[in-house]
């Protein structure tokens, strides 16, 4: 949390997560192999691993575009999060083989540069049918690449946050590149039926999902607060769940109450890491513990333990008979608030 | 006609790409410091890791150093 760059912060639940990717990717590539050489044994070593490494690639990328919704709908997705960088990087390089490969197999064998050949090969940019597909694919990649290149902590905190995100956002045109240079690549390869219905399958259960957590976002931001001299009301003790959060609105932000110790105590809900939603935490050896990477914060004034020095604001609370209150002017950053006594 | 503004699209491309390459030198080695002071204290493998990063965002991270 912030002393110095390490390559990796790792921790055990990182370890255990990347293990199970590595292991979903080798498995995955030789039961491909498999299959292909049972049903067609004439499958030339490149196609299949064109194939095999694309349609890794795309089931990744839906895996990934999933993870975000579902956490949200459902907490017991939460540890899919946990490292999902590790899992967009090793999307990128899958990716990335398929695409150095189809380049080796389709554009180094003239005397045209390979990337100018993706071009240029093939003018027929008006057509449906016959269009360039390999362009989308190339353009997609790149996207991919500006990812997983500036996906260290390190470029979060020097690109500012808000660039950052923004340049993350891209990853939903990458993935509609790829979709359309999957579609209009069928006209022209002969890809399996199998694979198109997959994918089509999997773009509409990605767009529900976004849509159905969206949904939920709106419902907590649109939640009536009824205001009692300024104070906003927010729920009943039994609400809230013992060292969980219950999230709320106040003055367009959003706030996070915590119960703990039979205490209560309010912190803007963003994490100062990434921006991890602070209220879908948990309160771990009594502080309060982001659920993306796991950064912390002390639920009485919002810091990080020593030697740490990330700040959250603070709010004040009342508790009138079992109801919980909310004073929406923030504190600033790390200013110290007596937790009330439940 | 359509052909040859891809082609100069590649090559403005291919500029952009080798002159990250080149900058990404002189950063991972002095620029990285320059703006962010804790560089200094981490591993050669983190700025390493940086690299690919640096072709990418080369014309921000130059635009940082000289604000510095
Ligand atoms: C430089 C970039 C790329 C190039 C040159 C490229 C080229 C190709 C080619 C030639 C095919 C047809 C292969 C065949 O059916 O034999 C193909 C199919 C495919 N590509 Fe790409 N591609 C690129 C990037 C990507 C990316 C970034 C993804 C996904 C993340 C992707 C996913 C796929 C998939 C899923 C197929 C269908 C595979 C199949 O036919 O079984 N491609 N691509
Ligand atoms: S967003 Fe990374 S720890 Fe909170």
């Amino acid at each position: 949390m912030g002393l110095d760059y390490q390559l990796v912060l790792w921790n055990k639940q990182k370890k255990r997560y990347d293990l199970v990717l590595f292991l979903f990717i080798v498995i995955y590539l030789l039961g491909f192999a498999v299959v292909t050489f049972t049903t067609n044994a004439n499958t030339s070593l490149e196609t299949l691993i064109i194939r095999a490494f694309g349609s890794l690639a795309i089931l990744m990328l839906h895996i990934i575009l999933m993870i975000g919704p579902l956490t949200r709908i459902d907490k017991r997705f939460m540890p899919l999060l946990y490292n999902r960088r590790h899992f967009g990087v090793l999307m990128f390089l899958m990716a990335a083989v398929h695409g150095v490969f189809s380049i080796i197999q389709f554009h180094t064998l003239g005397n045209v540069n390979p990337i100018v050949s993706i071009f240029t090969s093939n003018l027929d940019y008006n057509s449906l049918t016959n269009f360039p597909f390999q362009v989308l694919g190339f353009l997609a990649l790149i996207i991919l690449f500006l990812m997983a290149a500036t996906s260290h902590d390190f470029w979060l905190a020097n690109l500012s946050a808000k660039t950052w995100k923004a340049l993350h956002m891209a990853v939903y045109l990458a993935y509609t590149l790829v979709i359309l240079h999957i579609f209009l690549g069928a006209f022209q390869q002969e890809t399996s039926p199998l694979l198109l219905g997959l994918v089509g399958l999997g773009a509409t259960i990605i767009v529900a999902l976004h849509i159905f957590a969206g949904f939920k976002e709106v419902k907590v931001d649109q939640a009536k607060v009824s205001e009692e001299d300024g104070w906003h009301y927010v729920c009943s003790v039994e609400d809230i769940k013992e060292n969980r959060a219950k999230m709320t609105t106040c003055a367009g932000e959003r706030v996070a109450i915590f119960k703990y110790e039979g205490k209560l105590s309010a912190v803007h809900n963003v994490c100062r890491h990434q921006g991890g939603p602070l209220g879908e935490g948990k309160i771990v050896d009594g502080c309060i513990t982001c659920p993306w990477h796991g950064y912390q914060y002390l639920p009485g004034n919002g810091q990080s333990p020593p030697p740490f020095t990330e700040k959250v604001e603070t709010y004040n609370l009342k508790l009138v008979g079992n109801k919980v209150y909310i004073d929406p002017k923030a504190h600033a950053p790390g200013t110290p608030v007596d937790p009330i006594k439940i | 006609m359509l052909k040859s503004t891809l082609i100069i699209l590649i090559v403005i491309f291919g500029v952009y790409v080798l002159i990250g390459f080149l900058f990404g030198l002189y950063f991972i080695f002095k620029g990285a410091k320059q703006i962010d002071p804790l560089i200094a204290e981490s591993k050669f493998s983190v700025r390493l890791l940086l690299f690919p990063g640096t072709i990418a965002t080369w014309p921000f991270l130059i635009t940082k150093i000289f604000k510095k």
